[in-house]
């Protein structure tokens, strides 16, 4: 379990990483431009993969190692690779529509931070260190983010990255929290991203072609 | 008697069905090896539930894989939707064909996934880890949007767009609830590790388990499976969802795969009645069946489609079911176990009818679709017969479902539910009726070109099978079917004797 045991300075990198994660979430936030959606995504996962491996180093588990690297080869190469290969091939350079300010967006991320670190603070406090604490807080709001990522942007792709801003969210919150989960469910999840995250791009590679768009804002037939 | 033959058989035949269709592409081939396919799964289906019924639960594969009653009761009820879409999807697809400029390739596409879809449905109620269970489910919603856009118009990308986003982030939120399952087992310091995600593990030590955890991590879990089943209010995309899959797909959407999510639930709420006593869990169960009603029944009364109808009504159905388990007791669980299989054999024909309506009308619109009785006597017939059949009156097994359901919460002292339940079904009955009358009776429009008379045998066989089981039923529930049950009803609910 972390926080046991270990140097301090290990908790200080854990710390600024997890701190790193959250900044890059409101980079999300805050940008207009898909390809910056899509790297920033890119840098969250791999801030994600040596947070992983620094907790596998401290936990002394090969279970964690090779989650780790498998979250480095799905989530912060292939699928950035993929969605940057997929936005030169239609060549989009529309703006992403947003149907709220961004300062207004950026104040929903902060709310939203707060409210997960009271959730989590409620929830585990009472049996984990601050370290977990924190991490797991941040972890759940990249969820809350995630969702309101959907919620308040109309194209596929940004839809896409919000499913995968929730999934990051959940996978950091899963190594810190129960670092013992049997690894054949992180193995079934990146899958499973994979799996989505192709379906979808199909899905909107025909959307593109009947509609011209990515946009998801005229999706607005079936009523009812 | 070896079962891994069994399984191995029940599962590697979609599979097998569906690569060899889509490698071969023969058309004629593809048709009748699902078939095929799809009568060895029920057979298999049938031989697995009589071997746990007789003798013991299956576990195999160091418990990866663990059939219990409950578990091979859903892969019956799936492999019969299965055999039922694929002999109604020779029909439907041939017209498709011929009439709307269905593509081949459109056709293998279909075929590919309509096997792969019945694959991923009948594997996961045989998983044991609750975790690998939720990402089968995730699987069913991919070859399932990619059915739902056989056709591919406008429409259907919406609606298979919308079915993926939801869902994926709603299954996300039940792995969120999984993980604190875990999580719950889990506590540092604590004496008692529950190191475990299986559900026959988890079942065994509930007792362990952290109370204050168990109850956010099984509300995750009903609102996350919730958006598979289609609980309001998360039932946004079914509508659109089944209007716009082909009818095959829609009967195997509406009448199997959310059978399969409940189950999920279901699963989970023994886990936590175990874990915090009934109480709690029951409350959020009988909260949101009774709110899925309602939307249900509103979205049936505001209803122009003859598609989207039968959605409301799952929607309605799933909540009678939700609302089943959650009242507990013998009679409610008993109930919602049946109205699971009453459900799946009348919405299956109501979909098959609906889609010969589209095939002979080329129209959703209710309002459009008129005097079918003189156009289509056969389909009319069954489909009027099954209509009624569907909203529950005596001699179909639906009466007798819900039925058991209204005695139970009478005999919990949920009066106000009871009574809240009698008028959202006799609101249903009332303008379910009148949809379908004036569909199948009314006058027939005076310029309708289009051929009278039905189809292929294989547009109405597929109907007329689920409907006569579902009316004999109602007159006569065999023994078997009913130790099943019982049994069934001692494993969710443990304090019934």
């Amino acid at each position: 379990m972390l926080g046991y045991s270990m140097p301090l300075y290990i908790y200080v990198i854990e710390d600024l990483l997890v701190s790193l994660v959250l900044l890059s979430s409101f980079v999300m936030l805050s940008s207009r431009w898909i390809s910056f959606y899509i790297h920033a995504y890119g840098f969250q996962s791999f801030l994600i993969f040596v947070l992983t491996l620094i907790l596998g180093i401290e936990a002394q588990s090969v279970d964690l190692y090779l989650v780790a690297f498998l979250t480095l080869f799905v989530r912060t190469i292939f699928v950035p690779y993929i969605l940057l290969k997929m936005i030169k091939k239609f060549n989009i350079k529309e703006e992403v529509k947003l149907t709220l300010k961004i300062p207004f967006s950026i104040i929903s991320g902060v709310v939203l931070t707060v409210f997960a670190y009271f959730l989590m603070y409620r929830l585990i406090s009472p049996f984990s260190t601050k370290i977990v604490v924190n991490v797991s807080s941040i972890a759940l709001s990249l969820i809350f983010v995630g969702f309101f990522m959907i919620i308040s942007r109309f194209t596929t792709i940004t839809h896409i990255l919000g499913l995968l801003v929730i999934e990051n969210g959940i996978f950091l919150l899963s190594v810190v929290v129960v670092p013992t989960l049997p690894i054949i469910v992180e193995l079934v999840v990146l899958f499973d991203i994979l799996v989505t995250v192709t379906a979808m791009l199909i899905l909107s590679m025909f959307m593109k072609m009947r509609t011209g768009s990515f946009s998801t804002s005229m999706l607005n037939r079936l009523v009812g | 008697m070896n079962m891994k033959l069994f399984i191995f058989i029940v599962l590697i035949s979609p599979l097998l069905a569906s690569l060899s269709s889509f490698i071969l592409k023969n058309k004629r081939f593809a048709e009748y090896i699902s078939l095929l396919a799809s009568s060895l799964d029920i057979i298999g289906a049938f031989i697995i539930l009589y071997f746990v019924l007789n003798f013991k639960p299956i576990f195999l594969f160091n418990n990866a894989i663990a059939i219990d009653k409950f578990s091979a009761y859903l892969i019956l009820l799936v492999s019969i939707v299965y055999f039922l879409s694929s002999i109604y999807s020779i029909s439907y697809m041939r017209l498709a064909i011929n009439n709307e400029k269905m593509t081949e390739n459109e056709f293998f596409r279909y075929e590919l996934f309509f096997n792969l879809f019945a694959f991923t449905m009948l594997i996961a109620p045989m998983i044991n880890n609750m975790a690998v269970y939720l990402i089968d489910i995730e699987l069913t919603t991919i070859t399932s949007s990619f059915l739902v856009i056989s056709e591919v118009t406008e429409k259907s990308i919406e609606a298979a767009w919308k079915y993926i986003l939801v869902v994926s982030s709603g299954i996300s939120l039940a792995l969120l609830g999984t993980i604190l399952f875990y999580l719950s087992g889990n506590i540092p310091g604590s004496a008692n590790i529950v190191s475990s995600l299986d559900w026959t593990v988890l079942g065994l030590n509930a007792v362990y388990l952290n109370e204050g955890i168990v109850r956010i991590a099984f509300v995750l879990i009903v609102i996350g499976l919730g958006t598979k089943v289609g609980l309001a209010p998360m039932h946004t995309w079914v509508p659109d969802a089944y209007s716009e899959a082909p009818s095959p797909v829609s009967a195997m959407l509406s009448a199997s795969l959310e059978n399969v999510a409940l189950y999920g639930i279901i699963r989970y709420f023994g886990i936590a009645g175990k874990s915090l006593g009934f109480g709690y869990p029951e409350v959020i169960l009988i909260t949101i069946g009774i709110f899925s009603i309602f939307i249900g029944v509103m979205g049936i009364i505001y209803q122009n489609s003859s598609k989207r109808l039968f959605a409301y009504s799952s929607i309605e159905h799933m909540g009678i079911i939700t609302l089943g388990f959650g009242l507990g007791g013998i009679f409610g669980t008993f109930g919602a176990l049946l109205q699971m299989l009453g459900h799946t054999l009348t919405k299956s024909t109501m979909y098959f009818g609906a889609g010969n309506f589209l095939h002979k009308f080329k129209t959703k619109n209710i309002k459009k679709i008129k005097g079918v009785f003189h156009i289509m006597p056969k389909t009319a017939f069954l489909f009027s017969i099954g209509s009624v059949a569907l909203i529950g009156v005596p001699p179909s097994v639906i009466f007798i479902s819900e039925f058991l359901i209204i005695l139970q919460s009478l005999k919990d002292g949920y009066y106000l539910v009871a009574v809240i339940l009698i008028g959202f079904l006799l609101a249903a009955f009332i303008s379910l009726l009148t949809k379908s009358g004036s569909m199948v009776f009314g006058k027939a429009d005076e310029n309708f070109k289009a051929e009278r008379g039905d189809f292929s045998p294989f547009s109405y066989v597929p109907m007329l099978l689920p409907l006569a089981a579902s009316l004999i039923l109602g007159f006569y529930i065999p023994n078997g079917l009913h130790n099943l049950l019982i049994g069934i009803v001692h494993i969710i609910n443990f304090k019934i004797k």
